[in-house]
């Protein structure tokens, strides 16, 4: 049926060729190894005319006409189907089933059989992947044992992802390879993750120190989908509809409660009423309300091709997908990708075969600034429009905070963003299993970024007012001179490129001794080199003040406005690395690998690093002393090695020419040393050790893999707190920290097929770790991390002794309800009755800084995820939940002006002598700072979440239908959150040093959509 | 056989890859970066090094407001009273070691000594021919640095070889005032002796420059009979513009008045926020002593900081001209031409106005570029130094003194009905309370009443202790990393 739409599709006119009918014959070999495979079931398809391969893998059949479908299929190989053209002589090769025979796991550099791995790692198949139908790759490891994947909720952003734990202060971002080619997950963006056949995670030292200096991390390995050969081919169609909406809002006071407060706040400064009638008010303008919307669009389209003949194979695809974010201005937040895929695989000769991969993927997207954050904090008794059409505005918040809708209106920005990822790849097989490859892998990003600043109003005496409320900019004379200086609308381009390759020449040789020792050998060579140039400009005066003429070629204003900028980034990289897999009779097992890297990015002293790694691993239930009918498989296994960690550039001594000072009336160029070198900088040294096992029972229905960890990592690299009369140059980066890390990963599946119509499986994964800062020899044994605020305030520490990234702050005991109170606590300056009793922790007899301590943790203790999956007849239902527990979220979005809105909290204060205990009074004048970083904005962040449903039903064809499946499916995404935290999601990504800390984020939307799949 | 052959080959090309080690060798230049080892071979790279060293002088703005702030002159105000809690905290004399401002005002002056010092590291690599002038201004912003460092925290680390480095962390230790005051007369005493008098260029030292710090060394070390001496040569090479307050204006700048003035232009078109003060060539001052939410005309809306004390503005005795020229009456502007303001934290409805934002009078981000030079030494306060000098050195000159107060009084009051015929202590007093209405808003008033002793007495209401408030601590930071004592009573 296919090829007649495939006829019809390409041959329509032509005149019907007259149906030929004759003997075929053939061959069949196992696409692996090309041993000939006999017993192969061979029949034309829809008929019971067939017959099997003989002893040599030879089949003649009868009675065969051009056209039809032959249909080849064996116990443990995907069943192939091949239409009859012309050739009555055709020799087919199966692939494995892989997951049947003997499920090979991809390691990067080297696959191996899962029975026989004695490292740690964790597998996706693309299946999954496609349940979920994440706008980004990393979104599908969610749940996965041994990963902490925190999602953000702006359009297309890129989430945090952690394997074991948090190890290291700059940079925890695994390695990311996709088909061989060195990527970072920056790069995930732009990968479809339709295209995506199977993702590994590798955990332990003994799989990632193949990586040398860059698996310190971990590393996620990716392999797209490619043809098969001698396969139809395939066609694929994906389409889904979704619309976003936010779960819930955060309470703030209405217009009413919000006067009064102010009122009661006022008078208690000493000032007047401000609102001495506020009867009227009512609940005044919900802004939250305001700025979300239910129906923002979440769309994908994809369509592939498929397939293969005997020397190549294809695989073509086309992807689309556009989401906006949920708050208004559809133009304003979004993110939007195109992306095309051809990955072509050919023999060149027998002996020769060809991969060329590639991927252009063209990315676009805009955001919103602080806009939730406003919302929050405008005051409801603003209008969204004032009388006269205008955007509402409040002339008693002079700064910051402002008009939500106005700022939509006024935020500009877009993101453009060119990626080509390929690579081409030569295997040449010099004898029987010994294969040389030689890849070039490659990654040309061209990002091209545009915003501009409008001249805005946001009332006469907003401090980020810079034009008048009729939009011209605002003209000022000096009264003394007649000088007139404006305003300026700006618009800022940059420009940046950055091109990556890595080239590597690998060999590989496997062989038996005996047929009980099996040893596969592999060795590389691979230089990489990495090049960025940034160029940026600015210019002011944009024509109409619109986004339409937005550009430094129209900008208008005085070139002495503008500036420019430029960046340049080179790195290199030379490596070497061997291993070695040992088993006997799959029983025993054992790698070693070793891997030596040089780097531009360290020292002129320090130029080389060496990393390790051995595992080995018992099959306990090959042994012929183990014999039961329940324990299927067992193994034991553990490995040790050192990975590192190269975030670092070079430090060198560098002239700054960036100081100047007037004379006269000339700026002269300055100059001065800008940073201290550090010729000894060297990479992060990290050594792991796992210890785990593999079990499967019941007829393997039940799986279960635990791994236990240990990681230490000496060498940190960061700046080291130098003496402040060093001034302020540049501290160079140093190696001087350590950490640990300890943990567990557990996985657990259960599978079982009740009869052909109904089957079910389902897993669950456990993922702990506790990390440790155990060394800081910097001086001051900690580091700031992110704070927030204005006036800024610190928060985030890393800091010895402590996990990292806590947040440090003062703890809080209540509120002093009397001035007695007041006088028996330790001296806090300034405080009065109602206001915040904070604990004396160094117990000097003084509130002070040094009484900061910590005050929560923004990193889970444990992480759960559970993956159901459900198939009754036509209908298959995909459920997936995941939790986090003991995350610490802290509330950053709560501004405190005198006049910015309150939080509903804010009704329980403190109004007298025992009426409250939580809530500080309401006043003008806080000298106690209750506002300070403290532990009353710490709120645990816990959260179970029921990240995916999605309901599948599968047409019934009938036999003459063009398609092969047709599949609806509805899909709900983060339907339902259970969680104490008071703000719009605890889930917010942010890295180490920034995790955690909610700046009135982008909560992650509820997504429910309507897709479409069909096979043809 | 053939296999052997290709075995071979495969050996020979991993062992001709082993070469590749050269490949990650890396050299600044590939990324355009200009490093140590490069610079001072020529002239101009050493003038380029100065301009290094004046450009930190640029950064001095908390100096300045804490001299006012922690003094009876002004309140900290701002917007409220956790903004910029620093100040907040000086003013209410409640600061401890960890504070913002003044950790700031410790690392700029000590980039300041180290820009300062790279040029005396390098003094040997080459000879030219402004080379000995060139050094006498660096002696001079070397002296103007540790000054700062001394008159705010007293004992402080001192070094003069070379800029410090990694392995120079921690390895210092306070040195006593004194021994940072011998070093700040050794280096103004080299600038006089290098610099010429008069000067080339708007913002270069002179050696009246030199003349004008070293009297005010002298005198904060009560070195009276040297602060005369060495303030004489100046008496009369500058004058006192006629109307007050025109010497705060544009026009005034680097005027007949001016003797050394921070230079500032707007014209640097900054626009970044995140790295102020130290990349606008503007004063970031000013912006903080603009009257809150301000619609109208003249001034520019601003941050309602530094705001002045109603017992300033009765200070000022009636006729005095100073009065309008130091503060501007918020209430009384706003009613004579209809301009609206809001209230800040601390409002008291003053503002500086020598360094207020005025219209005009910046450019691109508005609130970074203000042009307004900062008047660190003008002849009013050479002529006040020179009458305490006077007055006070071991045979009083009582008629040098008064003719110097005097000088200073008639420009204020516009006639000579308010001549001082006071001697002895008394006419001491009289200086020191014309230092005040003189000089307000400019950043002495704390210092001076340090200096004088007086501060005890005067500041003792806003909790002011002697013994420990005569300094500001050591930063936390630094005791944290470098071992360092702190100052009594923090």
């Amino acid at each position: 049926m296919k090829s007649q739409i495939l006829s019809i599709l390409f041959f329509l006119g032509c005149i019907t060729m007259a149906a030929q009918s004759g003997t075929i014959t053939g061959s069949v070999t196992d696409s692996s190894n090309n041993d000939l495979l006999p017993g192969v079931n061979v029949v034309v398809k829809n008929t019971t005319n067939g017959t099997n391969t003989d002893f040599n893998g030879n089949f003649s059949l009868n009675n065969v006409s051009n056209g039809d479908v032959l249909v080849f299929s064996f116990i443990g190989y995907n069943t192939l189907e091949l239409k009859v053209s012309s050739s009555f002589n055709i020799s087919v090769s199966l692939d494995p089933d892989i997951e049947a025979l003997e499920e090979v796991v991809l390691l990067g550099y080297v696959s191996q059989k899962a029975a026989n791995i004695s490292g740690a790692v964790s597998t996706v198949d693309g299946e999954a992947v496609e349940k979920l139908k994440p706008v980004r790759v990393e979104d599908a490891l969610q749940g996965q044992s041994g990963l902490n994947v925190i999602s953000s909720g702006t359009p297309g952003a890129k989430p945090t992802v952690l394997i074991r734990g948090i190890s290291s202060y700059s940079g925890n971002d695994p390695l990311v390879i996709v088909d061989g080619v060195n990527l970072t997950l920056d790069d995930m963006n732009s990968l479809d993750p339709s295209n995506i056949e199977s993702i590994s995670v590798l955990k332990d030292a003994s799989t990632t120190a193949l990586y040398g200096v860059k698996g310190g991390n971990g590393v996620i390995v990716i392999t797209t989908k490619s043809g098969k050969r001698n396969q139809e081919t395939q066609f694929n169609f994906d389409s889904s509809y979704a619309q976003q909406s936010v779960e819930k809002t955060i309470a703030v006071l209405n217009a009413t409660e919000y006067a009064a407060i102010l009122n009661e706040a006022s008078v208690a400064s000493g000032g007047n009423l401000i609102y001495p009638d506020f009867s009227n008010f009512g609940n005044g303008t919900d802004w939250q309300k305001e700025v979300f919307r239910d129906d923002a669009p979440l769309v994908t389209n994809t369509f592939s091709a498929r397939g293969g003949s005997e020397k190549a194979s294809y695989y073509f695809s086309a992807g689309h997908t556009s989401q906006e974010g949920v708050l208004y201005g559809e133009d304003k937040s979004y993110f939007d990708r195109f992306s095309f895929t051809a990955n072509i695989d050919a023999d060149l000769t027998d002996k020769l075969n060809i991969k060329a991969y590639n991927t252009y993927a063209n990315i676009k997207g805009s955001n919103l600034g602080d806009v939730l954050f406003n919302a929050l904090n405008m005051s409801p008794t603003t209008p969204v429009y004032d009388i006269s059409g205008n955007f509402g505005t409040d002339s008693k918040i002079t700064q910051e905070v402002k008009n939500p809708l106005a700022q939509i209106s006024n935020s500009y920005n877009e993101g453009n963003t060119n990626k080509i990822t390929g690579k081409l790849e030569l295997e040449y097989e010099l004898f029987k299993d010994f294969k040389i490859t030689s890849r070039l892998g490659y990654n040309y990003v061209s990002a091209v970024g545009k915003s501009f600043n409008p001249l805005v109003f946001y009332g006469a005496n907003h401090n980020q007012t810079n034009s008048n409320a009729d939009g011209t900019p605002i003209v000022t004379v000096d009264s003394e001179t007649g000088e007139e200086t404006s305003t300026h609308s700006r618009v800022s381009e940059t420009t940046n490129t950055w091109f990556r390759y890595n080239y590597e020449l690998l060999g590989n040789y496997n062989f038996s001794i005996d047929n009980e020792h099996n040893f596969s050998l592999f060795a590389g060579f691979a230089i990489s080199k990495n090049t960025g140039e940034g160029l940026g400009g600015t210019a002011v005066d944009i024509p109409f003040n619109s986004w339409k003429f937005a550009d430094i070629s129209a900008a208008t204003g005085d070139q002495k406005y503008s500036t420019t900028s430029s960046s340049y980034y080179v790195g290199r990289k030379v490596s070497f690395f061997a291993r070695a897999e040992y088993d006997y009779n799959e029983k025993y097992l054992a790698s070693f690998s070793l891997r030596r890297d040089g780097s531009t990015s360290f020292g002129e002293n320090n130029k080389f690093a060496y990393f390790p790694s051995a595992s080995l691993g018992w099959v306990i239930t090959n042994e012929d002393f183990f014999n039961s009918s329940t324990i299927n498989f067992l193994k034991i296994r553990a490995s040790y090695g050192l990975v590192g960690n190269d975030n670092v550039s070079p430090q060198f001594g560098t002239i700054s020419t960036f100081p100047k000072y007037t004379f006269g009336n000339t700026i002269a160029a300055g100059s001065t040393l800008y940073s201290i070198p550090n010729a000894d900088v060297s990479w992060e040294n990290q050594g792991q050790a796992n210890v785990g096992f593999d079990l499967r029972m019941f007829d393997s229905s039940l799986s279960l893999s635990f791994d236990y960890f240990e990681k230490s990592t000496d060498d940190l690299l960061f700046n080291p707190t130098l003496s402040l009369y060093l001034g302020t140059p540049v501290y160079p980066t140093a190696n001087i920290g350590s950490t640990e890390t300890t943990g567990f990963d557990v996985s657990l599946g259960y599978s079982k097929d009740f009869n052909d119509k109904i089957s079910f499986n389902t897993s669950v994964s456990f993922t702990s770790s506790d990390n440790l800062v155990t060394a800081i020899n910097n001086g001051d044994k900690y580091i700031w991390g992110a704070g927030y605020g204005i006036p800024f305030k610190n928060l985030v520490q890393f800091r010895e002794g402590d996990s990292p990234g806590i947040f440090w702050g003062y703890k809080t005991d209540g509120i002093f309800q009397n001035y007695d109170e007041v006088a028996a606590h330790a001296t806090q300056d300034n405080a009065q009755p109602g206001d915040i009793r904070f604990v004396d922790v160094d117990g000097n007899g003084k509130i002070d800084a040094e009484d900061r301590t910590k005050i929560g943790d923004p990193f889970a203790d444990y992480t759960i995820g559970w993956n159901l999956n459900l198939n009754v007849h036509n209908f298959d239902l995909s459920v997936f939940t995941y939790g986090s527990f003991g995350n610490d979220v802290y509330r950053a979005y709560e501004r405190n002006l005198n006049y910015t809105n309150r939080f509903a909290r804010a009704l329980d204060r403190w109004t007298g002598e025992g009426t409250s205990t939580v809530e500080p009074r309401a006043t003008f004048v806080d000298g106690n700072n209750n506002s300070r970083a403290s532990d009353r904005y710490v709120e645990d962040g816990s959260f179970i979440k029921i990240k995916n449903v999605q309901l599948g039903y599968n047409f019934n064809l009938n036999e003459n239908s063009v398609f092969d499946s047709v599949r609806l499916y509805l899909q709900g995404k983060n339907l339902l959150t259970i969680t104490d935290y008071s703000g719009y999601d605890p889930e917010m990504s942010g890295g180490v040093l920034g995790s955690g800390i909610d700046y009135g984020n982008y909560p992650t939307p509820r997504i429910v959509s309507v897709g479409l799949n069909v096979k043809f | 056989m053939k296999n052997i052959y290709k075995l071979l080959f495969v050996t020979i090309l991993s062992f001709s890859v082993i070469s590749c080690d050269d490949y990650v060798d890396y050299d600044p230049s590939e990324t355009y970066t200009i490093v140590a080892d490069d610079y001072f071979t020529s002239s101009s790279d050493y003038e380029s090094a100065l301009v290094g060293v004046y450009d930190v002088t640029q950064w001095i703005l908390y100096n300045v407001m804490i001299g006012e702030i922690a003094s009876d002159n002004s309140l900290a105000g701002g917007e409220s009273a956790t903004d910029v809690i620093g100040l907040q905290k000086i003013d209410d004399m409640l600061h401890d070691p960890e504070n913002d401002q003044l950790t700031s005002i410790w690392q700029f002056m000590y980039e300041g000594v180290n820009r300062a010092n790279y040029l005396f590291e390098n003094k040997d690599k080459l000879d030219f021919t402004r080379k000995d002038e060139l050094y006498g201004e660096v002696h001079f912003l070397r002296a103007f640095f540790y000054f700062e460092l001394v008159k705010i925290f007293g004992d402080v680390p001192l070094f003069t070889n070379s800029r410090l480095t990694a392995i120079d962390s921690g390895t210092l230790q306070r040195s006593s005032a004194s021994d940072v005051y011998a070093q700040i007369e050794s280096d103004l005493n080299a600038a006089i002796a290098a610099l010429p008098a008069e000067k080339s260029v708007n913002g270069r030292a002179t050696s009246f420059t030199a003349h004008a710090l070293l009297g005010k060394v002298y005198l904060y070390q009560d070195k009276f009979d040297q602060a005369a001496a060495i303030l004489d040569p100046l008496i009369g090479a500058y004058g006192l513009p006629e109307r007050p307050g025109s010497v705060f204006l544009k026009s005034g700048e680097n005027g007949a008045e001016s003797v050394y003035e921070i230079q500032h232009t707007k014209d640097s078109n900054w626009w970044a926020w995140d790295y102020v003060p130290q990349g606008t060539e503007g004063n970031f001052a000013v912006i903080h002593h603009g009257i809150r939410g301000y619609v109208g005309d003249v001034y520019q809306s601003g941050w309602s900081f530094n705001v002045p004390t109603q017992d300033l503005v009765d200070a000022f005795p009636a006729g005095d001209k100073r009065k309008d020229v130091s503060v501007l009456d918020i209430v009384k502007w706003a009613d004579d031409t209809g301009a609206e303001y809001g209230e800040g934290y601390e409002h008291t409805g003053y503002f500086n106005h020598k360094y207020i934002p005025r219209q005009g009078e910046s450019s691109a981000q508005q609130e970074l570029n203000f042009g307004t030079n900062y008047r660190a030494i003008r002849y009013a306060d050479v002529l006040l130094m020179a009458a305490e000098a006077n007055n006070r050195k071991s045979s009083p000159d009582t008629q040098a003194a008064q003719n110097y107060l005097n000088e200073v009084r008639k420009r204020a009051f516009g006639n000579e009905s308010n001549a001082s015929t006071s001697t002895g202590v008394t006419l001491t007093q009289e200086i020191w309370d014309e230092r005040r209405l003189e000089l307000a808003g400019e950043g002495h008033r704390f210092f001076d009443l340090v200096r004088t002793g007086q501060a005890s007495t005067v500041l003792q209401s806003i909790g002011f202790q002697a013994g420990k408030h005569e300094v500001f601590p050591i930063p936390q930071k630094e005791i944290d990393i470098s071992n360092l004592t702190q100052n009594n009573g923090y």
